[in-house]
């Protein structure tokens, strides 16, 4: 069956742990059927998040038809932040936007102004959304949930459909909120048969977190993605479908 | 195989009982599982979610969990228990509500020290539930066996070699941790802090068997976390009933 991967990670190191280049990304997802992965940055949650957009643009299109890039914006940085993100989606290859506020240490509620800019340029440019979700106290699922409803016409998700310990709010806040989307990575076989059953399969992509040197997420996060017993249709649905669907039409 | 880490109850969408567990465990090959109650019958109606896990047959064994706000209805409900055949302490401290290191819950641990019981305690989310604390209490009880459960799942991940190395009578649940979290403890620690546990009906006893084939270790580690540990930890002689 068809993959694509709406969650992992493609950068030169996380902190001081250098990391391999995207060959070894490519690899793994042959090994294991995807076809398509949408990448975000690493180090750019933590500074200068121009050159890093700049930089896994590049690493990108080395695989243009396997690899599709996130844009990260610094909204702590106001408009500037809105320019930059203005900036990167004239780039066609650039699909969807990624905050880890957790990483990125914001609370969207403090940078209202911002955030609300950077969802209308969302909104208008048909590009989802996804920050990290699972986490206190920047980063929790009802935090995330609540920028959905700030601007209903764009595409939020979050970005691990509750994680370990919000599945069952976050399947609730998905089926709720009509542009809360859930990408589900991390959580286990029971949870994604709840989240599937509470918020619709035509709700949920599959998301690994993986990078290229650890090919193991990719295969651990698809044997829960297997093993949680859905039906193919909902498996098409969670595995790719979705993904295709919500994702910033390529070459807009 | 000896699964150290499954659940059976009700709890908002998960729910298990013994002969569906039963069912799952032939189907993977595990012998034998150590069970907790969860949902309402270990946050609150303990003696049915008690009786639930210590009653479901000789290839399930039951971990007693109680409430230690409870006090002293909690402590005659662990002799209950200990009488019952349970093999160690479950409790979750976020569902619970309390801090590991606050006073209300040191009877409970004195007690799990008095029978000789491992106490399995769920981690994860902060607050509550933070690994560290598991760790404060492992280190002020040191002949107590004390297991990490789901190894602080999910953002506590990187607490967790430095808890393990900071108490020697800390060990990991690996039911819920990826497998390179699982390997960090085997390598740095060795594979005795390790073990083999299913967290049904929340995780499938494939995925998890899947992520430990995976490490490809040698029979010796593999054997001591799928089996041997357990075995020891919870005293059960052999792994089949």
């Amino acid at each position: 069956m068809k993959i694509l991967d709406f969650h992992a990670h493609l950068d030169d190191r996380w902190l001081h742990k250098p990391i391999p280049d995207a060959s070894h990304m490519i690899a793994a997802m042959d090994r294991f059927g995807v076809g398509q992965t949408c990448v975000y940055t690493m180090m750019g949650f933590y500074a200068d998040t121009p050159r890093n957009n700049d930089l896994l643009l590049e690493r990108c299109r080395r695989y243009p038809d396997r690899l599709i890039p996130f844009v990260t914006v610094d909204p702590k940085e106001g408009p500037a932040a809105v320019d930059e993100l203005e900036r990167c989606l004239e780039f066609p290859e650039f699909r969807g936007i990624k905050f880890h506020p957790w990483l990125q240490a914001f609370a969207s509620s403090m940078l209202e102004e911002t955030m609300t800019a950077i969802l209308k340029v969302a909104a208008r440019t048909d590009t989802p959304v996804l920050l990290h979700d699972g986490t206190p106290p920047y980063s929790t699922t009802f935090q995330v949930a609540d920028l959905a409803r700030w601007v209903p016409g764009a595409k939020v998700f979050l970005g691990h459909a509750g994680s370990a310990d919000y599945v069952d709010p976050a399947a609730r806040l998905i089926r709720d909120i009509p542009n809360l989307y859930g990408c589900y990575c991390g959580s286990r076989p029971g949870d994604l048969a709840h989240l599937v059953e509470t918020a619709g399969a035509d709700k949920i992509t599959f998301g690994s977190d993986f990078d290229p040197g650890s090919w193991e997420l990719l295969a651990e996060r698809l044997d829960n993605t297997i093993e949680a017993g859905l039906s193919p249709e909902d498996l098409e649905a969670v595995l790719w479908r979705n993904a295709e669907r919500i994702l910033r039409p390529s070459g807009s | 195989m000896i699964d150290a880490h499954a659940m059976l109850g009700d709890e908002t969408y998960l729910r298990l009982d013994a002969a569906d567990l039963l069912r799952r465990m032939d189907a993977a090959g595990v012998d034998l599982a150590v069970a907790r109650p969860m949902g309402a019958g270990m946050i609150v109606d303990h003696r049915a979610g008690n009786d639930l896990v210590l009653k479901a047959g000789p290839r399930i064994r039951g971990l007693a969990s109680v409430n230690p706000w409870w006090g002293a209805k909690a402590l005659d409900e662990l002799a209950r228990c200990r009488d019952l055949g349970a093999v160690g302490l479950f409790l979750d401290p976020a569902r619970q509500g309390f801090f590991p290191t606050e006073p209300v819950a040191t009877p409970v641990f004195e007690r799990a020290a008095e029978y000789g019981w491992p106490v399995l305690m769920k981690t994860g989310a902060y607050i509550y539930a933070d690994i560290l604390a598991l760790a404060e209490v492992a280190r002020a009880f040191p002949r107590t066996t004390f297991i990490a459960g789901f190894g602080g799942y999910a953002d506590m991940w990187f607490e967790l070699p430095m808890a393990i190395r900071s108490a020697p009578n800390l060990l990991l649940d690996a039911s819920m941790i990826w497998g390179a979290g699982i390997r960090e403890i085997v390598d740095r620690h060795g594979p005795e802090r390790v073990l083999f546990g299913s967290a049904e009906p929340r995780n499938r006893y494939k995925v998890v068997l899947k992520t430990i084939d995976r490490l490809e270790l040698d029979e010796a580690a593999r054997r001591a976390i799928l089996h041997d540990n357990a075995a020891r930890v919870f005293k059960i002689e052999g792994g089949r009933p």
